[in-house]
């Protein structure tokens, strides 16, 4: 039997595609929205899994450093050592700045560490230049998307600091590229003032003092602990509020990307819709362009289901093209865009199911057409 | 030799409308046409030659009536089988004013789609089909799509697709309007042989004069009942 479908296409060929690659387009940009969500997941858990940390100790009554302002004393991790079940326990900061750049400044987090405690962020696998950081004063570990090599000179506050190293891959849970300093540095550039703020302060009775200010304390928990129970045990005796990396995940994940995800998912969905009706208005108009061949087709006696079919095959067909072109252009145009897009291929099934649903909606108005497309229409000119 | 009826009509009615509105097309038409006959359908626009045409083309149902196409009644003041679309698709062939090919099915196809959709297998329509378009010496345009022939090509094509089927009838509506006058002879002269060889009765709708000489019968719709005119010299629209 002829395909009716089949013979359609390929007489009007260069139209489809041209009309699948429209829609494609469409569905490209549903793939990188979904992209951008769990890029923005990735982008959370980096720092997360890089510090690897069983205990996020912050100021009492905060959610921690991503999503509060949290202030503790350097020491505190002295007093957490010491608590039963503890591993190590280590003091960090994490703080935004510009690096200066000629062009443009850089807008980035810079993370504070001891460089001889036993939790370092920098993760040697995103390491792909250079050494971390050595000395405890004016060097930097910055990512390359910062666009800084080796041996770069950058001005922070009032020192200038070497780069010593390059990762890959590594931005905080904001997409901002993360760049790392030692401790003593991240205190100064973040609690000490300028020369007249300390003069200022001074005549006010108030000690420039905060140097020893840290934003949380992060800690691993022995081998046979429960990490909930040393984390209780802390919030009684320290008033200090601790998060398991569990729950530091969620607060990432839930309290700050939470309305991104609603965001991107409204979007994605509105863009669904949107590619549905225009499939659907596609179809309508491929089948009033046929309607008086279809009119004749039955005059003549062949069944509805022959001309049905044609329709409803030749929507799948475009729903398939719009979706093939619509991988490609997103795998073509993903790693353009500044944030991190993640395209998975589950996620493409999950549309290529959504597009075969919204063809088979869609090509409801062309069958319509068709059924209620009159033989009579056929004669008498 | 007795020729076998193609068509037989007897007492058909149709109506459009009730009450006041009631509006009254067709009375008691009835007429017989035998196979190998050509048959011209004339009358002023609006007398209901398309409705006439639509009811024996089992298009549109009747009001009251009966319709015979060879020896199986279809319409006996109902639709005696259910699917007429099986009915126009084994039975009936249709030639209309421009050819309405399928314009994304090349020739060959065109003509076997109703065949092969009846069932008959693709070997054998495409063998009827090439058959088809060498006795209407168009054989070698059989893969050309219809937008590669001239009109009077395809308007071949479509005689051959309406023969495709092997129909008892086929319902020609103005084949003619669209063509001057010598190649509008040319075409009734070729379903005047189409008819008579390939042993169909073909009723065409017509408003042009100059090419009644060439009909079988003339029927013209009269005060709403079909009268036959002799073919005498006479202007008869």
């Amino acid at each position: 039997m002829i395909d009716l479908a089949k013979r359609d296409i390929e007489h009007t060929l260069g139209k489809f595609l041209v009309t699948a690659m429209g829609v494609g387009m469409l569905l490209g940009i549903v793939l990188i929205m979904i992209g951008v969500y769990r890029g923005m997941m990735v982008d959370a858990e980096i720092l997360l899994d890089d510090i690897s940390a069983d205990l996020w100790i912050v100021q009492e009554d905060t959610l921690g450093p991503f999503a509060e302002s949290s202030r503790v004393y350097e020491d505190l991790k002295d007093i957490i050592y010491v608590m039963e079940g503890i591993e190590t326990s280590e003091a960090m900061t994490f703080q935004n700045i510009q690096l200066p750049r000629p062009e443009k400044p850089v807008r980035v987090v810079a993370v504070g560490y001891d460089i001889r405690g036993l939790i370092n962020p920098v993760n040697p696998k995103r390491l792909i230049e250079g050494r971390d950081i050595k000395n405890d004063h004016y060097e930097i570990v910055v990512t390359d998307k910062t666009g800084f090599k080796l041996d770069d000179k950058i001005k922070l506050g009032r020192n200038f600091y070497t780069v010593v190293g390059i990762t890959h891959s590594t931005v905080s849970n904001g997409g901002d590229p993360l760049v790392y300093i030692s401790l003593k540095d991240a205190q100064d550039l973040q609690f000490s003032y300028s020369n007249k703020e300390i003069q200022n302060n001074e005549a006010r009775g108030v000690k420039n003092s905060e140097t020893f200010v840290v934003n949380v304390i992060v800690a691993r928990v022995k081998t046979g602990y429960d990490v909930n129970d040393v984390a209780k045990e802390i919030r009684k005796w320290q008033h200090k509020s601790v998060y398991t990396a569990a729950q530091q995940k969620m607060i990432l994940t839930k309290n700050l990307i939470e309305k991104s995800a609603k965001q991107i998912g409204l979007f994605t969905a509105i863009l669904i819709v949107v590619s549905t009706i225009i499939i659907a208005l596609i179809i309508y108009t491929m089948t009033l362009e046929k309607m008086k061949e279809i009119s004749i087709m039955k005059l003549m006696g062949l069944p509805n289901l022959l001309i049905i079919s044609m329709i409803v095959k030749e929507t799948l067909l475009l729903g398939v093209f719009a979706f093939i072109f619509g991988n490609i252009f997103s795998h073509l145009t993903y790693d353009k865009f500044p944030k991190r897009i993640v395209l998975e291929i589950p996620d493409a099934w999950a549309l290529f199911g959504v597009v075969i649903i919204a063809s088979i909606l869609a090509s409801f108005v062309g069958v319509k057409k068709v059924i209620s497309a009159d033989p009579s229409a056929a004669i008498g000119g | 030799m007795q020729k076998e009826t193609a068509i037989k009509v007897e007492n058909l009615v149709k109506n459009f409308g009730k009450g006041d509105n009631l509006v009254k097309v067709i009375e008691n038409a009835s007429f017989e046409i035998k196979k190998g006959e050509l048959v011209a359908l004339i009358a002023p626009s609006g007398a209901g030659k398309t409705t006439l045409l639509m009811m024996i083309g089992c298009v549109q149902e009747p009001t009251s009536g009966e319709i015979w196409l060879g020896e199986d009644k279809v319409y006996d003041n109902r639709w005696t089988a259910k699917d007429t679309r099986k009915i126009r698709r084994e039975k009936i062939g249709f030639i209309f004013q421009a050819h309405y090919l399928i314009p994304f099915l090349n020739i060959i196809e065109n003509i076997t789609l109703l065949p092969q959709t009846n069932k008959v297998s693709e070997k054998a329509a495409k063998q009827k089909a090439m058959e088809l378009l060498e006795y209407l010496d168009i054989a070698d345009k059989a893969h050309a799509m219809p937008s590669q022939l001239s009109g009077g090509q395809n308007q071949r094509v479509a005689i051959a697709r309406a023969l495709a089927n092997n129909p008892q009838i086929i319902l020609a509506d103005e084949p003619t309007a669209a063509l001057d006058a010598q190649r509008s002879i040319s075409v009734i002269k070729m379903l005047k042989k189409i008819a008579e060889e390939q042993n169909v009765a073909i009723i065409t709708v017509t408003h042009d004069d100059r090419i009644l000489p060439y009909f079988d019968k003339i029927m013209k719709i009269e005060n709403r009942g079909i009268i036959f005119h002799t073919l005498d010299a006479e202007r008869i629209i």
